[in-house]
């Protein structure tokens, strides 16, 4: 049985991530082309490097914007003619301007050096060779060839060959070609994310410049640009997502990568979207979608056609296979009339596929969704204000509301009575009771603003009802038995509801609690500062005046004294003292230990003591053992 | 009245069987022993009057009274000839161990004492 579970996981685990990953979702949108001239025109107020001039100039004319002669001199301030970068730049920005020329001696020297020079790297080859071309200069075609295939052997990172297949494009037709039929190998270096995007290590500025690569190498050798559709897409999608980008290099590239995918003469990304709002009732029953390329630009009659419509909740189909109708003469947007009776609230995903009606290389035409939700208009019925007794639950007086009316007389309520009301939330459309995700009973205390919130519960079932009760003595705390004037909102709502209600029910509901004082903290009092605690060091305990402890130091020493009197009285002599080297080396040896324990007290630490008694205690051993020898020997005698 | 007039009989009684029949050794050992007594009990006093701190001193002075009490308590039943019974051991031999012990003993108090 365990193998078996194992064989259905190895086979249904690859059917699912086939699943997952064959549809590359086109979630394709418009091009910022807005955003990206914004961010060209604020450059173009000051410069600071010629690269800036190149790349705002440029890129404002590729958006369609022709800037003025003025620049030329900004140009000619800023470059520097010792860096074949600087020297790039600025031909590229001349070219743009209508009347620019710079002074092609200054840099023939710099440009043949770099082309000449072993150590010029694959980007520098191509600034030579593209400035070159800018001022008009001729470029040994089979050196520079000679050079790219020497730096392909040493540097094979992404960009220099970027790098490579743009000087390629520069150079004859034949030398495009076999440059374009790399174009495939590099491709396939690309980086896959999510299996939705491709995009190449470096961010959106060696993207972009890879993939204009492409392009110009292509254009250049005169056969269409061969990458697969798929891939061409996942590309789109980077480039799409790509909202706001940070400098001028990536705006630009960014700009000539829409414009390369939006031209006509190569494969087109189609970008769906929706243009009428995502909510769809009695007054805008339609759904509207646009359908253009990713510059935002017409792409010709297309049919579309609503293959389904399917409601998220249970995936029931309501439409199936309609073709939505064109609204505009340029064929950009498209009509789905979606409202009917028949289709009830709810969120709703639209699939949508395309047919080109003319000949045009479009790809990713199916496989576009789009969200839309289906809201409905209520009516609050049945509303009743009951204020109950706690104790005696016959004393009910009852008030009928009907929206938007409130009550008109003032309410009175004490610590004995609870607060219920109920209602019911009926569809327009279908005349079906219905439950809310929002239904909140709301009391603000009139004075100090404050809000006291219930919610309010349905019955299960067919049918429900909204109850919410009160009780104000077990929900006094709630009010922080604050006995004021409230007012009384009823808030109903929910995300497929068409209006929600905030419905004021009284104006002045008197509340009288219980008067347990709990304080009303002040809530804007919560997030003052605290009082501040000051770090208590540990308190010494209390010691004795010193007057009193010498004293007592005194007293002990006073038994010795007595010590002393009762041993003479007792007789104590030391004419049995026997003398000679041995007492006398036992007696100081006894004194120095006893010293030792002094200078232990006062000085030394455990492992010194522990040392010096070990030498003390030879020579005190020794001398006892002879002393105490000695006394033995003399009681032996007596005996 | 009685009952007190024979209790101070018999501790006469005593106090003079003791005076007759202790050698000068074990006497001058028992004036030691009420010194060394007499000076844990004003240690004592003392810790009651101002309270504990600081209490490793107090526990130290107050071991070491109980200390010697004890050390001198053994040797006088080793010193006391009536005993040799039980103790085979010469009274050499019963001081000696009573240095060693003494030793040791202030090693532990002095350290203690802080």
């Amino acid at each position: 049985m365990y193998r078996s579970f194992m064989m259905i996981i190895f086979i249904l685990l690859p059917i699912y991530s086939w699943c997952a990953t064959s549809t590359v979702a086109t979630n394709l949108y418009p091009a910022n082309l807005n955003g990206l001239k914004s961010q060209f025109q604020t450059a173009m107020k000051s410069f600071s490097d010629v690269a800036s001039i190149h790349y705002s100039l440029a890129g404002i004319k590729e958006l369609g914007v022709q800037p003025p002669d003025t620049y030329c001199n900004d140009i000619k301030k800023l470059v520097d003619k010792t860096n074949i970068e600087s020297i790039y730049h600025a031909t590229e920005a001349a070219k743009t301007l209508t009347n620019c020329n710079l002074p092609v001696e200054d840099y023939r020297s710099k440009i043949s050096s770099t082309i000449q020079s072993d150590k010029s790297t694959t980007a520098e080859i191509y600034y030579a060779v593209r400035s070159s071309i800018n001022l008009g200069l001729n470029i040994d075609e089979s050196l520079i060839e000679k050079r790219l295939n020497t730096l392909a052997k040493t540097d094979d990172s992404i960009l220099s060959q970027g790098y490579a297949l743009l000087t390629g494009a520069q150079l004859s037709p034949a030398i495009a070609k076999y440059y374009a039929d790399t174009i495939n190998d590099l491709v396939q270096q690309a980086d896959e994310i999510d299996g939705r995007i491709l995009q190449y290590e470096g961010g959106i500025s060696t993207t972009g410049l890879i993939f204009n690569a492409f392009y110009e190498v292509a254009e250049k050798a005169g056969t269409s640009i061969k990458i697969d559709p798929k891939q061409l897409l996942k590309f789109a999608n980077y480039f799409s997502t790509k909202r706001h980008v940070a400098t001028l290099r990536s705006a630009y590239y960014l700009t000539k990568a829409f414009k390369y995918i939006s031209d006509n003469k190569n494969s087109m990304p189609i970008v769906v979207t929706r243009v009428s709002s995502s909510e769809v009732n009695a007054q805008n029953p339609s759904v509207l979608v646009s359908v253009t390329n990713l510059f935002g630009q017409p792409v010709g009659e297309m049919i579309v056609t609503a293959e389904s419509a399917k409601r998220n909740e249970d995936g029931v189909v309501v439409i199936s296979k309609q073709k939505l109708t064109s609204k505009s003469s340029d064929f950009t947007v498209y009509e789905l009339p979606f409202y009917d009776k028949k289709i009830s609230r709810g969120f709703y995903t639209i699939h949508l596929t395309l047919t080109p009606q003319t000949d045009g290389k479009f790809i990713g035409l199916t496989d576009h969704t789009i969200d839309v939700k289906v809201t409905s208009e209520v009516t609050l019925e049945n509303v009743e204000l009951n204020i109950v007794d706690r104790d005696n639950a016959a004393q009910i007086k009852t008030y009928k509301l009907t929206y938007p009316n409130g009550l008109s007389n003032n309410l009175e309520m004490d610590y004995h009575q609870k607060l219920i009301i109920k209602f019911q939330v009926k569809d327009k459309q279908t005349d079906e009771f219905i439950r809310v995700q929002q239904a909140f009973l709301r009391f603000t205390n009139k004075q100090s603003n404050k809000e006291i919130i219930y919610l309010a519960e349905a019955t299960s079932g067919s049918n429900p009802q909204y109850k919410v009760e009160v009780d104000l003595t077990t929900n006094a705390n709630d009010f922080r038995h604050q006995s004021d004037a409230y007012e009384l909102v009823l808030l109903v709502g929910d995300a497929l509801l068409q209006k929600a209600f905030s419905w004021k029910l009284t104006d002045n509901i008197q509340l009288s609690f219980h008067d347990d004082n709990v304080p009303d903290i002040d809530h804007l009092n919560i997030y003052s500062a605290k009082p501040e605690i000051i770090h208590q060091f540990r308190e010494a305990e209390k010691r004795p005046p010193a007057i009193v402890s010498l004293v007592f130091s005194g007293l002990t020493l006073l038994p010795l004294l007595i010590l002393l009197i009762s041993w003479l009285k007792l007789g104590f002599n030391l004419s049995g003292l026997p003398l000679g080297l041995s007492p006398l080396g036992f007696h100081i040896s006894h004194g120095a230990a006893f010293a030792l324990m002094y200078f232990y007290w006062k000085y030394l630490d455990m492992f010194q003591t522990m040392r010096y008694l070990a030498l003390v205690s030879i020579p005190l051993f020794l001398f006892g053992h002879r002393v105490l020898a000695i006394l033995a020997a003399r009681r032996e005698k007596k005996v | 009245m009685s009952q007190l007039g024979q209790v101070i009989g018999i501790l006469r009684k005593l106090n003079d069987e003791y005076q007759i029949s202790t050698p000068k050794k074990l006497k001058l050992i028992d004036a030691y022993l009420v010194y060394v007594l007499l000076t844990g009990i004003i240690q004592f006093i003392y810790c009651l009057l101002v309270g504990t701190f600081p209490f490793n001193s107090f526990l130290s002075g107050f071991i070491s009274t109980v200390g010697c009490f004890i050390l001198a308590a053994s040797l006088r039943i080793q010193l006391n000839t009536t005993n040799r019974s039980t103790f085979n051991v010469t009274p050499e031999r019963a001081f000696a161990d009573f240095v060693f012990a003494h030793i040791i003993l202030h090693l532990v108090v002095i350290n203690f004492i802080g």
